[in-house]
Order: structure tokens, then C-alpha cells, then sequence
């Protein structure tokens, strides 16, 4: 029983992390079908900016959140403007975003090298402690950190459902020319997607690094399972991505448990190839029927 | 004169001029980075096949090098094998491990392809890092199966260290350029011919292609299967140039400088993939000096590229 607290409670953490910077990759892909390939490093930016914001300039947790979340969107903005926006109508956009981010990636991941230099930090914004829950102790920070997600995720629904710009942005994933002849600028659409999904990223990557530590590699890995779990979900189904990151956390805490941590991404893998022979449009993805 | 004859000329052309570089410049570094090409130039053209030419957006590329140079290393180690026989018998494990991987993932589609194809180069690697288990216990040290972190090394050579005493990396520039030859003529009879038609036409309109019976799962696993024997063997020539196998080969800036070779060159063309890794291993060679600037640099090349110039260089001069 303990053991089974111990592994539901480090799974709903691992899911909660992912299922944070999943769903902005997610609807960034049904927005623009962009598969964005420099999340990885707008994680690691996000981990370093608070770090910088706590330990250099000694502001308080929640001001160097929001200012890493800033920067993340801004780095979203530009990676738009920049990168995105001039491809846009090319008939190869998915595979040259997909190439044109790797490279965009990589010069991140070099420049918060090159700012903060290749030693693992600690991340300064940890809760120690824990709560006792049925004689398992359970870590503050583990709870913090589904707190957080949780709220992240309601207030993702709550823009995509409830306001006029999630509208419009659902508009623009479900049919790009259709909503473009309603009106709606899918250009400041494309815009707000990748600068949510900026700051989602640098939410996401404070969380990793807050249990696991900074380097300015560490996105690759969350990244590699955030896109893993889209394609789990269906590429682009955003309230699927949720629901798979949680599960698939769940599962790969299970995992470790049973086999140990270094088989666990090779076993998750092999499920989800499995997953994907069986349904290949996802869990949650529809079948598309391709019009000739 | 046709397209296909030309470029087969225009190879053995080529082959002809590098195969005197070795009789005017004799400098070991000259040659062992021309080998180095070599290596890189075949891997970029059969990278080139799946990518540009057949249109699947893999990422395993790299994941099949490694394999050959794992299962020549492990051949050679474990098996005593030489190395002369080890090469051939690690390509064809890698034809193997190529079909396994594309039948797994070539059921699907563009990005779902590329996602999968790197989650699966991903978790190769991460298995022949993790594994810290003692397989053997030579006088180095423990080694696990696959060789953990450290790798394989002392596995034999090609026998020109006996043959040409401190001249044998001119024995591997030969051996390069040989295979680099017959990659790229298999390459140019491959576009040129039927089965590269079949392939173009599955990449530019899927539907059209399948409804006039290509069959798109097989086609493209032939086109893998194919393209997957040259890299493979391109990873055994490594693992015997170097005389080390380690999880290096893995590496994602390996992967990216590769794969900026093609996008810079020309995606889908004949020569473009050998254009561009002729350049960038030059500009690689003047940013040396400049550590992580270069991964700066090499980042920023692919994606300027990609924006501004998305057919690469032989695409100019169709404008």
C-alpha cells in the first residue's frame, strides 16, 4: 500500500510536468502543424532564467516564475517572427520548420552555455519537507509542482474554451482558410500559440529542474517524452495530450518501480510503437480520410 | 547522353582526381580529414535517399551508422572475426535493424515518422549508455555488452599497418573513396532509375502513387532497407579507420551537422549531399578554434538555409 502511494504520487508528478509543456507543443502543432523542435532548449532557458532571477538578482520565487515565462514567450515570439512566419506558405513548411527549429534548438542550447557554462546547478526554488499521507511522505515539492500544473492546465482550458482568442485559436487548428475568411488574423493566432507555448515551456522547464537539476542539455529529454505523448494522443489533440501526459507518467513511474529506471523510456517506447501498430492516428486522434 | 550515364561519369571523374590527392599531398591530416568525407559523404547520400528523395522524414539515420560500427566492433571483439569480414556481415545487421525500425514506423506519416524515428535512435542509445552491467572482464577494466560509456576499442585493423607500415591511413583513403564510389553510383542509378520514380512519386503525391499500385509501406521499406546497407557499412568503415567505437557516433551534434550537409547542399538531388558535406567539413575546419561558437554557428547555417534558401545550393541554379 505504501509503495503504491509512493509510485501514484511520483507518477501524477512526472505526468503533471509533462502533460505542462506537452500541451503547448501540442497546440502549437494543430495551430500551425509545426513540430517545434527547440522546446527542448526553451525548457533549459526557462530552468536558468529563474535560477539567474533567485540567485543573481535575489527576487522572490513567483516574480522569477513569471519572469522566466516572459522570457519564454518572447523567445516564442521571436522564434514566430523569425523563423516561422517567412515559410509559411511554402508547400514543405512542416519539414523545413521541423529542420529550421533543430537548428534554432541548437543555438539556445549554446548560448545558455555559453551564459551560465557546462556545471550541473541546483535549481533555488525547492520546497524541502514533506506531508504524510497514509505513512508515506510525500515531498512539498512533488505537491507544489501538481499544484502548479494543475492550475497551468485549468488555465489553458479556460483560454481555449472560454475566451474570444481561444476561439480563435481552436478556429484556426480546426480549418486555417475557413477561419481566415471569418476574419480572424491567423497571423496574430499563429503569434499568441507560439508565445503560450514559450512560456508553457519555461513553466515546464523550472519544474524538471527543480527535481533533476540544471544543465543546459536538460530539455532533450523531457522533450523526446512531450512528443512521445503527442504522438500517443494524436498529434495536435490537445485535451488528449493532457490526459495521455498523465497517464504515461503514471506508467513510466510504474515501470521504474518494477524494472528499474534505466529500462523505463526503452519499455515506454516499446508500448507506444505497440500503441501506434494498433491505432495510427493516436489514442485519441481521428482517422483522417485523405480527399485525392 | 542520359542524366544517369552523365553523373556516373562524373563520379568516377571525381573518384579519379581524389584518388591522386594521396601522390601530391602526403600529409597524414590532409588525408585522414579526406577520409573522414568520405565517411560522412556516404552516410549524407544515402541519408539523402530517404530523406529527399523518398520523402520520409527519418531520423534514425544516424542510429544505422551506429549499428554498423557497434557490429563491427562487437564482431571483430567478441567473435574475433577480422575485421575484413566483420564489415560486410555488420552491414547486413544493420539492413536488418533498419527494416525492424522501418516496419515499426514507416506505417505512419511525415512528423508522426520523424518523432518516432528519433524516440527510437533515442532509446538505442540510451540502452548501450545505461547498461553498466559487466559483460566481459578484459584487463582494462569491466565492459559491458555493449560497451557502456567508454566503448570499444582494440578490435583489430584493416591489416595496412602491416602492409604499409606508418603509411596504412592511405591504405584507408583508398578504401574510403572505394566506398564512397560505389555509394554514390548506387545512389545515381537508384534516382535515375524506376525505383527512384516510384519513390519521387510517393513523396510528392502519396495518394496518386498508391492508387496507380505503389505500394507506399513497401516501397519505402525498400528504399530504407537499401540506403540502410551503405550506412551501415559506412559505420564499420568508421569503427575500423578509428579502431574506436563509442557512444559519440549517438551524438546530436553529429546528427545535426549531418543533417545541415544535406539541407545546405539540396535536399533530393545527386550531388547536393556531397556539395554541402564538402563545405561544411571545410567551414567546420576554419571554426575550429571557436569551440561552442561553432554549434552557434552550425545552428544558425541550418536554419538561415531552411528559411532563405530551402533547395540548398544546387537549387540555385535551378532559379
Amino acid at each position: 500500500m505504501e509503495i503504491f502511494i509512493q509510485v501514484i504520487a511520483s507518477g501524477l508528478t512526472l505526468g503533471a510536468m509533462y502533460a505542462v509543456s506537452t500541451i503547448g507543443l501540442a497546440l502549437v502543432y494543430s495551430a500551425l502543424n509545426m513540430l517545434n523542435m527547440s522546446q527542448g532548449a526553451l525548457l533549459a532557458f526557462g530552468g536558468y532564467v529563474c535560477f539567474y532571477a533567485m540567485e543573481t538578482l535575489g527576487l522572490p520565487a513567483p516574480v522569477a516564475m513569471l519572469a522566466a515565462m516572459v522570457v519564454g514567450g518572447g523567445l516564442g515570439l521571436a522564434i514566430y517572427l523569425l523563423v516561422a512566419r517567412p515559410m509559411l506558405g511554402s508547400p514543405m513548411f512542416e519539414t523545413q520548420i521541423f529542420i529550421a527549429t533543430i537548428g534554432i534548438g541548437s543555438v539556445l542550447q549554446s548560448v545558455v552555455l555559453q551564459l551560465f557554462g557546462p556545471q550541473p546547478k541546483a535549481q533555488p526554488l525547492n520546497v524541502p519537507g514533506g506531508v504524510s499521507l497514509g505513512g508515506v511522505v510525500v515531498p512539498w515539492q512533488s505537491l507544489l509542482i501538481l499544484t502548479i500544473a494543475l492550475a497551468m492546465l485549468a488555465g489553458v482550458a479556460w483560454l481555449l474554451g472560454r475566451t474570444r482568442a481561444g476561439l480563435a485559436i481552436r478556429a484556426t487548428a480546426q480549418n486555417r482558410d475557413a477561419a481566415q475568411l471569418m476574419g480572424i488574423r491567423i497571423g496574430q493566432v499563429y503569434a499568441q500559440v507560439l508565445m503560450l507555448s514559450g512560456a508553457l515551456a519555461a513553466l515546464s522547464g523550472i519544474m524538471v529542474s527543480s527535481l533533476s537539476g540544471l544543465l543546459p542539455t536538460m530539455g532533450a529529454d523531457p522533450m523526446l517524452k512531450a512528443f512521445v505523448i503527442c504522438v500517443v494522443a494524436g498529434l495536435g489533440n490537445v485535451p488528449g495530450a493532457a490526459i495521455a501526459a498523465l497517464l504515461l507518467g503514471l506508467l513510466e513511474a510504474i515501470i521504474q518501480y518494477l524494472f528499474g529506471v534505466q529500462y523505463a523510456f526503452a519499455i515506454l517506447l516499446g508500448l507506444v510503437i505497440g500503441v501506434l501498430i494498433w491505432r495510427p492516428y493516436g489514442l485519441f486522434g481521428k482517422r483522417q480520410v485523405v480527399r485525392l | 547522353m542520359s542524366a544517369g550515364r552523365r553523373d556516373i561519369l562524373l563520379a568516377l571523374g571525381f573518384a579519379a582526381l581524389l584518388a591522386m590527392v594521396p601522390l601530391v599531398f602526403g600529409t597524414r591530416y590532409i588525408i585522414s580529414q579526406i577520409t573522414l568525407f568520405f565517411i560522412w559523404g556516404i552516410v549524407v547520400t544515402q541519408w539523402n535517399l530517404v530523406l529527399g528523395v523518398a520523402g520520409i522524414f527519418s531520423l534514425a539515420q544516424m542510429a544505422l551508422f551506429a549499428i554498423g560500427a557497434y557490429a563491427t566492433a562487437m564482431l571483430a571483439y567478441y567473435g574475433a572475426f577480422p575485421l575484413l569480414a566483420a564489415m560486410p556481415l555488420a552491414a547486413l545487421v544493420t539492413v536488418a535493424a533498419s527494416l525492424l525500425i522501418g516496419f515499426a514506423c514507416l506505417r505512419l506519416k511525415g512528423a508522426y515518422v520523424a518523432l518516432l524515428t528519433l524516440a527510437v535512435a533515442q532509446v538505442i542509445y540510451l540502452i548501450v549508455v545505461n547498461d553498466t552491467a559487466c559483460f566481459t572482464n578484459p584487463p582494462s577494466g569491466c565492459l559491458p555488452l555493449f560497451g557502456g560509456v567508454r566503448g570499444f576499442s582494440r578490435f583489430g585493423d584493416l591489416g595496412f599497418r602491416d602492409l604499409l607500415g606508418s603509411k596504412f591511413y592511405i591504405g584507408h583513403y583508398y578504401v574510403g573513396l572505394g566506398l564512397l564510389l560505389a555509394a554514390q553510383i548506387f545512389c545515381i542509378i537508384l534516382i535515375r532509375g524506376p525505383l527512384g520514380l516510384a519513390f519521387r512519386a510517393l513523396r510528392d503525391n502519396p495518394g496518386y502513387a498508391m492508387s496507380r499500385g505503389v505500394g507506399r509501406l513497401r516501397y519505402q521499406l525498400w528504399v530504407f532497407g537499401l540506403s540502410a546497407f551503405f550506412t551501415g557499412l559506412a559505420g564499420a568503415f568508421y569503427a575500423a579507420n578509428f579502431g574506436v567505437v563509442g557512444p559519440i557516433v549517438f551524438s546530436v551534434s553529429m546528427l545535426l551537422f549531418l543533417l545541415a550537409m544535406i539541407v545546405v547542399g539540396g535536399m533530393g538531388t545527386v550531388w547536393g549531399p556531397l556539395l554541402g558535406a564538402a563545405l561544411l567539413m571545410a567551414a567546420d575546419e576554419g571554426l575550429r578554434e571557436f569551440g561552442t561558437l561553432r554549434e552557434i554557428g552550425l545552428g544558425l547555417v541550418l536554419a538561415i538555409f531552411v528559411i532563405l534558401l530551402p533547395r540548398g545550393l544546387s537549387g540555385l541554379r535551378r532559379r
